[in-house]
């Protein structure tokens, strides 16, 4: 275009000099037509004809398939699922009249989006989650034929666990405006708008016995005016952390913790419960449950010594050493016959604290071990009820000891005699195992049998050892000396267990036998067995039930237990008869479950019957083919929701309120027509047919052309120009 | 009531229950399981004078029964140092006022294994004479059984001298070194050295007069060697205990008496 504008104005430069105005004019027209046909022929102009059509926008109906569809949309009233079933049933010549003027889509949605049919909404949903803006995002970009949206209308309770769990965020709000059309929303359930729900419980998987434990908990109240709420935690139905927090309802979540000391080891069911106000949308999230394992950190020992000796050194030595035991010890270093020829200020000794050790601290205790201690000076017979293990030995124990008629010999395994010259044997014994020895975790030094009757048959042999009455009912004699005398018995009382030993010279099996070129690892092995059996270490329980899963879903799935039956022997107790109770917080009756026979390896497999919600404790115990008992084990599980769907299913109006206004749309009444909402109507036309029709590609052109340039050069040479 | 085990308890029991504790603790004796039972001195027989105060440990034995509530035999048993039956006696004796031969390499190796596996050594330097023949061989035999240790000062605070009495320092029949050393195993005294003749002070002929008498101190000195012997006895059979959290106040509150 700048080449020919220059030629024109160069050419014109030419004959501006011409006094003839007229031909001046002439040879300026002339150039310039020119000028414009080259650039015709430069440019290839052309006409195109099309075809064109005006396209419908499409609209896009969501209606909510998630589980939370099926609570209730009013107290007592229908699932919100079938108030969805009767708007669209309501609502049928309204969406004829939508569907003439737009394209619409009908989806169902919950976890992800699907098509779905508006007279065929589900009446019992069983989507896992809610995605509301997955599910807009997904519906906005889906369609067919590029139609343009004119919007979104979604129908629900709101209940979002995926995104917008938390509200709208800026993020969020920004990815609705990028929907580029209105969002109307239909809040169902909304009636049901008043609710307190336990939505949250952190705590760990374990914790310590006699450690404080933090339950942190969040409770959502919606609908509520000011109130006070108690929040109670329960162990299997008894309380042991209570809280009251103040709604006020400026808010909705309120957190507070809930602390406690387990005061026992094992596998308990908790529940956090608030209570259920009259008109509550859901009264199932008002209470949730959890398992909670309590272990030792350290098993704490008492050691209770009626004199120094070298029984008492090595022991002390090997449990000051275990740093899984804290241990305390307390060591009669004086009698009352002794004279130190000087007076106590000049002694280390201390005041034997008999009634802070007896009665106040006994309980904190896992295994309390009396050595060669006489009770009697000391007057503690008082205090001896409830100690949950003792460890018993020496010439001052059991008969030599007056502990007949004790509280110490009602849990002894063995019956006492009356004190008196016999109650001391000093026949050295050798130590054989019995056969319950030989199974016993207690007494296994090494895991080949042969290998461990060997052991214990090479350990040194003990000087002498205590004389006692008979064995009680349910008592075990792990080891006895060449001639049968008992060594080592033990033997159960409540819920503690008891192992005497019949000697104050175990230290024999530890440095005569380092002597002996054995070296002391029997006698280690046997007293850290010996503890984890008092203090019940699950690993040394004999009988053994384990749900499959610490928690299972309410309804349909079946609860599984995993037992295996040993005796108190640690005999698999083949063919034996299990049966099984639960009882739970709410219910605390026992009730039969189910039952099993235990296989050739003592191992079964027993499935419970669907349950209903809560925390439950299943007592499992077997039974040999003659009826006498095997044992008992229990274990602990807790049958909950555990999708957040079910939990947090409160209705949020005030969620698609916000997605609403995030998108310029508004909330629907179930009255409103849908056909009459002021839905986007964009103008789009559609090509059918396209054709293309070119203006120089011709003779004329190229005719007109040379005829302008020749009249022209024609003109020029006439006029005397070159 | 609060029963004690210190002398207060006594003041609190009736008549008729410290006539029967009398009679109890007389029983009790009479039941123990033999020899196993009570602390037993084992003497060290080595190629010197092994056994220069013949009536020290028993005498020792004796008064640790007579103050304490341990359990004593006024036996001794004397034996080599290879020899096995020495695991039944876990706490040992090796003295002498004189140099002693040189344990074999498999004397001094049962050693190591005894001290090593739970033994508690006394060596007493008889002679009471500071660098002697005799403490030049103990220390000998010191660095043999751990090559790389050897016997350190007995800080005062330790609990050797808080184990039953209160004591300030080490005593014996003379004074000659101002500390107690020793080699420590596993966190424990394991060999303990006196230089001061400990034994000696303790020692009565067979008519039970004091065998030696007590240099500079007199017989104050003689009851404090014996306290020592108790204490050394005491820490052999409750090592630490005294170090025990519970007894912490009460033996600071005396300590300032």
């Amino acid at each position: 275009m700048t080449a020919l504008a220059a030629a024109v104005w160069l050419s014109f430069r030419g004959f501006r000099t011409e006094p003839a105005g007229r031909r001046r004019m002439a040879l300026l027209v002339f150039r310039l037509m020119a000028a414009l046909l080259v650039l015709v022929l430069l440019l290839e102009p052309g006409i195109e004809l099309r075809a064109e059509s005006r396209v419908r926008a499409r609209v896009a109906l969501l209606f909510d398939t998630s589980r939370s569809m099926k609570f209730p949309s009013a107290p007592s009233g229908p699932t919100r699922a079938e108030e969805l079933q009767r708007w669209a049933a309501q609502h049928h010549a309204d969406l004829a009249q939508l569907a003439a003027r737009f394209q619409v889509d009908v989806y169902g949605f919950d976890k992800e989006l699907q098509p779905a049919d508006l007279g065929r909404l589900p009446t019992d949903p069983q989507g896992p989650s809610t995605d509301i803006l997955g599910a807009l995002n997904a519906a906005a970009s889906g369609g067919t034929g590029g139609r343009p949206l004119a919007g979104l209308f979604v129908a629900s309770d709101g209940a979002d666990n995926a995104e917008l769990s938390q509200g709208v965020s800026p993020a969020a709000a920004a990815e609705l405006r990028r929907l580029n059309a209105p969002v109307f929303v239909l809040p169902v359930g909304a009636q049901a708008l008043k609710d307190l729900a336990v939505e949250k419980i952190a705590v760990d998987d374990f914790a310590f016995v006699r450690n404080q434990v933090t339950v942190d908990v969040i409770v959502t109240a919606r609908g509520f005016g000011s109130t006070e709420v108690p929040v109670v935690l329960r162990r299997e139905g008894q309380v042991v952390a209570q809280k009251t927090i103040h709604i006020d309802g400026s808010r909705s979540r309120y957190e507070l913790k809930l602390t406690f000391v387990p005061d026992r080891t094992g596998k308990f069911a908790f529940t956090v419960t608030v209570p259920v106000y009259d008109g509550e949308a859901i009264a199932q999230n008002n209470s949730r449950s959890f398992v909670l394992k309590v272990i030792r950190d350290r098993v704490r020992v008492l050691l209770v010594v009626g004199r120094p000796s070298w029984d008492v050194r090595f022991l002390r030595q090997l449990l000051k050493r275990d740093p899984n035991v804290d241990l305390i010890s307390f060591f009669i270093l004086r009698t009352p016959g002794d004279d130190p020829h000087s007076s106590q200020d000049e002694l280390s000794l201390i005041p034997f604290p008999t009634q802070e050790i007896f009665q106040e601290q006994l309980k904190t205790f896992d295994v309390v071990i009396f050595q060669n201690f006489n009770h009697r000076p000391y007057r503690m017979s008082q205090y001896l009820d409830g100690i949950a293990a003792y460890v018993l030995g020496g010439d001052q124990s059991f008969s030599a000891g007056d502990y007949a008629g004790t509280p110490i010999e009602e849990v002894l395994p063995v019956a006492l005699l009356p004190s008196g010259p016999t109650a001391v044997d000093e026949t050295p014994a050798q130590v054989h195992l019995t056969e319950s020895g030989r199974r016993h975790p207690i007494t296994e030094l090494a895991t080949a049998g042969s290998q461990n009757e060997s052991i214990w048959a090479a350990l040194p042999r003990l000087p002498g050892l205590n004389t006692i009455g008979p064995l009680k009912g349910g008592a075990q004699t792990l080891l006895v000396s060449s001639e049968g005398r008992p060594i080592l018995v033990i033997g159960e009382a409540g819920r503690g267990r008891v192992l005497a030993l019949l000697s104050d010279s175990s230290w024999y099996w530890s440095f005569v036998a380092a002597g002996a070129q054995q070296g002391p690892r029997a006698y280690e092995t046997f007293w850290h067995s010996a503890i984890r059996w008092l203090v019940r270490d699950p690993a040394l329980t004999p009988m053994r039930v384990a749900a499959e899963r610490p928690s299972f879903e309410p309804g349909g799935e079946a609860p599984a237990l995993d037992v295996q039956v040993r005796g108190s022997d640690y005999g698999a107790a083949a063919g034996a008869q299990i049966a099984v109770v639960t009882s739970s917080a709410t219910d605390p009756v026992p009730r039969p479950m189910g039952a099993a026979l235990a296989g050739p390896d003592g191992s079964a497999r027993v499935i419970l019957p669907p349950l209903p919600a809560g925390a439950y404790k299943a007592t499992v115990t077997a039974k040999r083919a003659d009826g006498s008992a095997v044992g008992e084990a229990e274990d602990a599980f807790v049958v909950a929701p555990a999708s957040r769907e079910l939990i947090e299913a409160a209705p949020r109006p005030d969620l698609l309120q916000a997605i609403a206004e995030a998108t310029k749309g508004r909330v629907v009444d179930t009255s409103d027509a849908l056909a009459t909402l002021p839905w986007r109507d964009p103008e789009r036309v559609e090509v059918g047919q396209r054709t293309s029709k070119p203006l120089w590609d011709n003779w004329k052109v190229l005719a007109l052309l040379c005829l302008v340039v020749g009249t022209e050069w024609t003109l020029r040479r006439r006029w005397g120009y070159a | 009531m609060i029963p004690r085990e210190c002398v207060t308890l006594t003041l609190m029991l009736t008549r008729r229950t410290f006539v029967g504790l009398g009679l109890a603790l007389v029983a009790r004796r009479t039941l123990a399981f033999g020899e196993a039972a009570r602390l037993m001195f084992a003497q060290v027989r080595h190629g010197g004078r092994w056994d220069p105060r013949p009536d020290g440990l028993s005498r020792l034995a004796w008064e640790i029964s007579k103050r304490t509530s341990i359990e004593t035999s006024p036996m001794v048993k004397a034996m080599a140092l290879a020899d096995p039956e020495l695991f039944r006696y876990p706490m040992a004796v090796l003295s002498s006022d004189q140099a002693f031969p040189p344990p074999a390499d498999n004397e001094v190796s049962e050693l190591r294994r005894y001290l090593s596996y739970g033994g508690f050594l006394l060596i007493d330097d008889a002679s009471g004479t500071r660098g002697g023949a005799f403490e030049q061989s103990a220390r000998q035999l010191v660095s043999r059984i751990v090559p790389a240790a050897q016997l350190g000062r007995v800080p005062r605070d330790h609990v050797l001298y808080k184990s039953f009495y209160l004591l300030e320092g080490p005593a014996g029949r003379v004074a000659a070194t101002p500390d107690l050393e020793a080699l420590e195993l596993g966190g424990r005294l394991a060999v303990l050295y006196s230089g001061n003749d400990l034994v000696g002070a303790l020692a009565r002929d067979s008519l039970g007069t004091w065998e030696f008498e007590v240099t500079p101190g007199g017989e104050l000195q003689r009851e404090k060697s014996i306290r020592l012997g108790v204490n050394v006895a005491m820490y052999a059979l409750c090592l630490d205990y005294k170090e025990d959290q519970v007894h912490i106040p009460f033996i600071m509150k005396r300590r300032r008496i």
